[in-house]
C-alpha cells in the first residue's frame, strides 16, 4: 500500500479519535460531576446523554460571534486558534500501540510519527498554548480577561519548569527523547520496570504539575469564576469559546497520554511482552483513561488554591524537589 | 479578649496529600450512591387527595354538570378567574351553566371556589401541569373542566371529612 496513504489514514484516525475523545471528555466531566453530587447529569440527548456534545456543538455554532469594542480583532481571533492547535498537534508523537496489521495491510507502529526528539517536540509545541491564553486575555480589552491571562501564563511557565525537569529524569533513565523508545524500555513484561516504581516522587510531581499546566482545578487560576468571572475567555462567545474548550480538553487528554507513556509504560501490557496491537491499545486507553478521570475526579473534590500558595508550591517546593530528583537520578545512573 | 487557638497542623496535614486522598475517596464513593434528582416528566410529582391542583367541575353519572350556576364560586374567587353564564334547564335542578369559564392564568389555586360551592360541583383536582402557546388557550371552558365523579371522588371524601370536623 502507498506509504503516503497509510500516513493519511493513521493521521485521520488519530485526530478523529482525539476530537471525539475531547467531546466525550466534556460529557464525562458533566456526568461524573453530577454523580459525585448525587445528580443524574445530562441524559436527554441520545442514550445516557451520549449525543450531548453534538448538541452542545450545534448550539455553539449558532451562537452570535461577539468582538468587544476596543479589542484587537486579529489577535482576538488568533488566540483561540493558538490555544487549540498546539494542544492538538502534540498528540502526533504519542505512541498508542505497537505494529498494526489490519486486513493484511501493515500499517506500521500506531502513532502519527515516531520523532527522535518526540519529548522535545511535545514540550515545545505544548508550551505554545500559553500564547493562546495570554493573547486572548490581552486582546479582549477587559480587566478580568487580562488578569486571568496574566495569572495563567505565570502559572503555566512556573509549572512547565518542574514538568520539564521531571521529564528529563525519565529521559535520563532511558537515554532517549523518543517516546516509543521510552515505552519500549518499560515494556519488559514486568510491571515493576515501569518508571512509576523507580521514580515515585517524580511521578507525583509530574501528575500535580500537569494539573497546573492544563489550568485545571485546583489550579484553575485562568478561569477562577468567583474572582475573574471567567478569566481569559470572558469576552469570547460562540465557536471561539468552544475552541478554547476544545484546546483545554485536548491538552488534558494529551497530558493523560503522556503521563501513561512516561510513567506507566504506555502500551505495555503487564506480564505479556509482545501482546497483539489491539490489546496494547486497550491497555493504553485504560491507563490514559484513568488519568483523564483523575482530572475530573480532582476537579470535583478539591477547592481552589490561593495564587500565592500556587506560586509557593511551584517555585519553593516542586522546583527544588524536581532538581534534587534529577540530581539523584543522574548520580545513580552514572554510578551504576 | 478571646484568644483563638489555632490548631498546629501535623506533617501529614501540611503535605496535603493524605487529606486530598481522603476527600477523593469520599467523592468516589458518592458516585455510586442513589441519585436524589427526580426525573420530572417520567417521574411525576406524587399527589394525593390533599394536593390542591387546578379546579375542575364534577359531572354527575348522567354526564351533566352538578353545577347549578349559583355564582357563589364566582363571588368567592379572589382573582376574578371564574365567569359563569347561567341558563334554565328541564332537569330537576332547573338551572345549569351555559358558559363556565376559568382563566387558568388568573387562577391562584386558593381553593375558595371549592369551599364556597354548596352543590359539590367544583373541586381542586390533582392536575398540576399547565402549558400552552396562546393566552386564549388558557381560558378553560366546560369541555376542558368537566371530570367524572370517580376522578374527583378522593378529593370529595377528603373535603367531606374536613368539613365534618366543625
Amino acid at each position: 500500500m502507498n506509504p503516503f496513504l497509510i500516513i493519511l489514514i493513521k493521521t485521520s484516525v488519530i485526530y478523529g479519535g482525539l476530537i471525539g475523545a475531547a467531546a466525550l471528555m466534556t460529557l464525562a466531566e458533566r456526568k461524573f460531576s453530577a454523580w459525585m453530587q448525587l445528580r443524574h447529569g445530562p441524559n436527554r440527548v441520545g442514550p445516557w446523554g451520549l449525543l450531548q456534545p453534538l448538541a452542545d456543538g450545534i448550539k455553539f455554532i449558532f451562537k452570535e460571534e461577539l468582538c468587544p469594542d476596543g479589542a484587537n480583532p486579529w489577535i482576538f481571533r488568533l488566540a483561540p486558534i493558538l490555544s487549540a492547535v498546539p494542544a492538538m498537534l502534540t498528540v502526533a508523537v504519542i505512541p498508542f500501540a505497537g505494529n498494526v496489521t489490519l486486513f493484511g495491510v501493515d500499517f506500521g507502529n500506531l502513532s502519527i510519527t515516531d520523532l527522535d526528539i518526540g519529548v522535545l517536540f511535545l514540550v515545545a509545541i505544548g508550551g505554545l498554548s500559553v500564547y493562546g491564553v495570554i493573547l486572548g486575555g490581552w486582546a479582549s480589552n477587559s480587566k478580568y480577561s487580562l488578569l486571568g491571562g496574566l495569572r495563567a501564563s505565570a502559572q503555566m511557565i512556573s509549572y512547565e519548569l518542574s514538568l520539564i525537569l521531571i521529564i528529563l529524569c525519565v529521559v535520563a533513565m532511558t537515554g532517549s527523547l523518543d517516546l516509543r523508545a521510552i515505552t519500549e524500555a518499560q515494556n519488559t513484561g514486568n510491571p515493576l520496570s515501569w518508571n512509576v516504581f523507580s521514580q515515585p516522587l517524580a511521578f507525583l510531581i509530574f501528575v500535580i504539575a500537569t494539573f497546573a499546566e492544563t489550568n485545571r482545578h485546583p489550579f484553575d487560576f485562568a478561569e477562577c469564576e468567583p474572582e475573574l468571572v471567567a478569566g481569559f475567555h470572558t469576552e469570547y462567545s460562540s465557536m471561539k469559546f468552544a475552541l478554547f474548550f476544545l484546546g483545554e480538553y485536548c491538552a488534558m487528554i494529551v497530558m493523560a497520554c503522556l503521563t501513561a507513556t512516561l510513567f506507566l509504560g504506555g502500551y505495555s501490557v503487564p506480564f505479556w511482552e509482545d501482546a497483539p496491537w489491539f490489546i496494547q491499545l486497550g491497555t493504553f486507553f485504560a491507563k490514559a483513561g484513568f488519568f483523564a478521570f483523575l482530572f475530573i475526579w480532582v476537579r470535583w473534590t478539591l477547592p481552589r488554591f490561593r495564587f500565592d500558595q500556587l506560586m509557593h508550591l511551584g517555585w519553593k517546593v516542586f522546583l527544588p524537589l524536581a532538581l534534587a530528583n534529577l540530581l539523584v537520578t543522574g548520580a545513580v545512573i552514572s554510578l551504576a | 479578649m478571646v484568644i483563638v487557638k489555632r490548631k498546629t497542623l501535623t506533617l501529614a496535614e501540611r503535605l496535603y496529600l493524605p487529606e486530598i486522598l481522603r476527600g477523593m475517596s469520599i467523592t468516589f464513593g458518592k458516585m455510586f450512591k442513589p441519585k436524589i434528582t427526580r426525573q420530572y416528566p417520567e417521574e411525576p410529582l406524587p399527589t394525593n387527595e390533599v394536593t390542591r391542583g387546578q379546579p375542575r367541575l364534577r359531572a354527575l353519572v348522567d354526564g351533566n354538570l352538578a353545577c347549578v350556576s349559583c355564582g357563589l364560586c364566582e363571588a368567592a374567587c379572589p382573582a376574578y378567574a371564574i365567569t359563569i353564564d347561567g341558563q334554565e334547564t328541564d332537569r330537576f335542578i332547573e338551572r345549569e351553566p351555559e358558559k363556565f369559564e376559568i382563566d387558568m392564568l388568573r387562577c391562584i389555586l386558593c381553593g375558595f371556589c371549592e369551599e364556597a360551592c354548596p352543590k359539590e360541583a367544583i373541586f381542586m383536582s390533582t392536575e398540576l401541569e399547565l402549558a400552552g402557546f396562546t393566552r386564549a388557550s388558557f381560558k378553560y371552558g366546560i369541555d376542558k373542566l368537566k371530570r367524572s365523579t370517580e376522578e374527583l371522588a378522593p378529593r370529595m371524601e377528603y373535603i367531606k371529612r374536613i368539613n365534618q370536623r366543625w
